[in-house]
């Protein structure tokens, strides 16, 4: 049973997504405790894989072979699915299940019975299937299928509101978007694929010569993975998509992104590691900075408290691609401040679904409440909403990386390390975190100071337990930084770090 | 204990136990300062009405789209042209990534 | 020359996607461009797998000795192709949805999401 403990991951959220509409022909009640035990499990799951693999290392789990070496066909390449966790793969299910939790039960309550809750419910188990899949498959063509089987449940999610005239519109733009990098993904996959032979992601980083094939793939990688990461200039669709999706399901939409963001490492620190040039470094660093300083910018200018929050969230993309950015321009002479860059962009990823999480629970709960999302009609729910006005004041001040909570804590690593690389980006990082707070502060005083406002619906207590577990995270991440840094944080970043050769050799042998 | 409040970053260190004690010192100061103020106002009077050129407002909130006014009017132009590529068009959208995809084609294969 | 000619015709109808993409207006012929691009990967798959004078992969009924085309391919292709059958049927939906809120199909017009 514990062997099997990765695929079950996989394979019983996807169970219980189809599982979900039929359990609600029976009763509804049924349906809520399922979703909830299904959710449960694969947070255990997920724990269990995690503590395992910092514990002992890797873990390759083989589909139909007890070991990767059962698989090796004469040529020396496995010809098995497999599923490989690293580090990095236990850290990104870490995230995804912790996200999950938080978000079914909120769901539960928020979603209302008449507007496909089942649906709702259905879609995000299927999308949290495809993003456990993304995070530990070892198998490239394995990606994509579980790439496709998240664009297609985030696209359906945002758009099952087909009452509404803009969630079908934010849906298109996103779905025509997310199947264009899907299929180009494919593209570079069938290339690899053309030249090697073999979709086996540690077979094909062992024979990768860097080749004109090889590069035009990785061209088709980074552009694939990038859009569907939200990194700037290919974020459009990105605040559309957490803007008009439920609140409540969002939370599932950052983690879906933040997973292609680690597909993107996987590809660049363990695909090409081998062939890798400093160039590559440059660009992902450029990329954030763009997505930092765009985003930003556009925060400033929404009146609607859903897409301001959702461009806090793509800016927050770009200080992750800035650190590990500049871990992997470092990565030849793996300087000290290069793993530092690298640490804060990886600690950042798990900071950033805690606060991002957090402030889109204080949108649902705001419009639970009101009704509305508008900047323009808000304004003192202080009164009528302490709680939710303390977790959005203390979610902002973190996303701002105020001192002494969570988002500070990744930052000064990212700032510190890629301060020696080049003084300039670290300025440009600061000056965004400064315009994020401004932002921030002004959502703040729009929605939740002035004179005492109505507030027609009392938020259930459902909300705010799911609101005090991310904002516990956000101060206990905050005050004992080191702790999960060196538990959690450092296994993940080592893992891409120097761990390509570690990989290799649990699949490959030897 | 000591590790786990840590931070090293190589050049230096973060510590929010630092932090808080800083903090801590900071908000006596002000809260001192605070306290040496004048309390001789009286309750309860036009004392206590923001000043607005001596006029009386009715509603003298500041609503959330009024701040940062002056920012905003003196990067008009920049912020003109960011809100113009998120145009809406989701042709605009796939043609972003055409140019993009292709800068990193070129970057890369030359 | 002829050989490569499959490889040719893929790049020709990912290049047409592309530009359908990216200058027609309207949403179903949007979903058309996701669609040849989509054919063009589906046939630079199968093409990859292409042995010269290579019989079906199949063991029971190909002659002993004889090439047999590449199996994997045809596997992976078969997948896609599902899973673009989903995407478009999403996407089409969608489109129908967004026609009976707004009455047009004109990209230009359905931007009710913006800045």
């Amino acid at each position: 049973m514990g062997a099997h403990i990765p695929i079950l991951a996989i394979a019983v959220p996807l169970l219980g997504g189809f599982a979900t509409p039929l359990l609600a022909k029976l009763h509804r009640r049924l349906r809520d405790l399922w979703a909830l035990l299904v959710v449960l499990f694969v947070g255990a799951c997920v724990g269990y894989v995690a503590v395992h693999v910092f514990a002992q290392g890797l873990w390759v789990y083989v589909l139909g072979a007890r070991s990767p070496q059962e698989t090796l066909a004469p040529g020396g390449f496995p010809i098995r699915i497999m599923l490989v966790v690293d580090g990095m793969s236990a850290f990104m299910g870490i995230i995804a299940g912790l996200l999950a939790l938080v978000a079914f039960p909120f769901a539960l309550k928020f979603l209302p019975e008449e507007e496909g809750k089942n649906l709702a419910l259905t879609l995000g188990l299927l999308l949290l299937a495809g993003i456990l899949g993304m995070a530990y498959t070892g198998d490239l063509f394995n990606f994509f299928v579980f790439l496709e089987v998240t664009s297609i449940a985030a696209c359906a999610l945002i758009g099952y509101r087909t009452w509404t005239s803009r969630a079908p519109e934010a849906a298109f733009k996103t779905m025509l978007l997310y199947s264009l990098s899907g299929l180009l993904f494919l593209l570079a996959v069938a290339l690899l694929y053309g030249e090697y032979g073999a979709l086996n992601l540690a077979y094909l980083s062992a024979q990768l010569r860097g080749s004109r094939v090889d590069r035009l793939a990785l061209a088709l990688f980074l552009g694939a993975l990038a859009m569907k990461a939200a990194a700037a200039p290919v974020h459009f669709w990105a605040p559309d998509a957490y803007g008009e999706a439920p609140a409540a399901q969002t939370l599932l939409l950052v983690v879906n992104t933040q997973v292609s963001l680690y597909g993107l490492w996987r590809v660049l620190f363990t695909l090409y590691g081998g062939v890798w040039d400093a160039g590559l470094g440059w660009l992902v660093v450029a990329m954030g900075l763009l997505t930092l300083v765009v985003a930003a910018f556009m925060a400033l200018l929404q009146t609607d408290l859903g897409r301001l929050v959702a461009y806090g969230a793509v800016s927050q993309i770009g200080y992750m691609m800035l650190g590990v950015g500049v871990g992997l321009a470092t990565l030849a002479g793996r300087p000290d401040y290069g793993l530092v860059a690298l640490k804060g962009g990886v600690f950042h990823m798990l900071n950033d679904a805690l606060t991002v999480g957090l402030l889109f629970l204080c949108v649902g709960a705001v419009e639970w409440a009101t009704g509305t999302r508008d900047l323009r009609e808000l304004g003192g729910l202080g009164h009528g909403l302490p709680e939710v006005a303390l977790c959005f004041l203390l979610a902002s001040l973190a996303l701002a990386g105020i001192p002494p909570l969570n988002g500070f804590a990744s930052k000064i690593l990212i700032y510190e390390g890629s301060f020696r690389l080049s003084p300039i980006l670290t300025a440009i990082a600061v000056l965004a975190s400064i315009l994020l707070l401004a932002v921030y502060a002004r959502a703040f005083q729009g929605a939740f100071l002035g004179p005492r406002a109505e507030v027609p619906r009392r938020v259930p207590a459902v909300f705010l337990l799911a609101m005090a577990v991310l904002a516990v995270g956000i101060v206990v991440l905050g005050l004992v930084p080191g702790f999960f840094l060196e538990g959690v944080v450092t296994p993940a970043a080592e893992a891409l770090w120097r761990g390509r050769a570690q990989y290799l050799a649990a699949v490959l042998g030897g | 204990m000591r590790e786990a409040l840590t931070v090293l970053t190589g050049q230096g260190y973060w510590s929010p136990l630092i932090w808080a004690a800083a903090a801590l010192g900071t908000f006596l100061l002000a809260g001192l300062l605070w306290w040496r103020g004048r309390r001789e106002y009286k309750r309860g009077t036009e004392q206590e009405l923001p000043f607005v050129s001596g006029e009386r407002v009715e509603n003298p909130r500041v609503g959330a789209l009024h701040l940062y006014w002056g920012l905003t009017e003196a990067l008009r132009p920049l912020l003109e042209r960011l809100r113009g590529w998120h145009s809406g068009v989701v042709n605009d959208y796939a043609g972003w990534f055409v140019v993009v995809l292709g800068v990193v084609l070129l970057l890369l294969l030359l | 020359m002829i050989g490569n000619l499959p490889f040719v015709a893929c790049m020709v109808l990912i290049a047409l996607g592309l530009w359908t993409l990216v200058f027609k207006r309207n949403l179903i012929k949007l979903v058309i461009g996701i669609g040849l691009i989509e054919s063009g990967v589906n046939l630079f798959l199968v093409a990859l797998g292409y042995v010269r004078g290579g019989v079906p992969p199949i063991y029971t009924y190909a002659p002993a000795g004889a090439p047999m085309v590449l199996p994997t391919p045809q596997a992976l292709t078969l997948t896609s192709i599902v899973i673009g059958l989903a995407t478009t049927a999403l996407m089409l939906a969608f489109a129908v949805v967004i026609y009976r809120h707004k009455g047009t199909l004109d990209a230009r017009k359905i931007r009710d999401l913006r800045g």
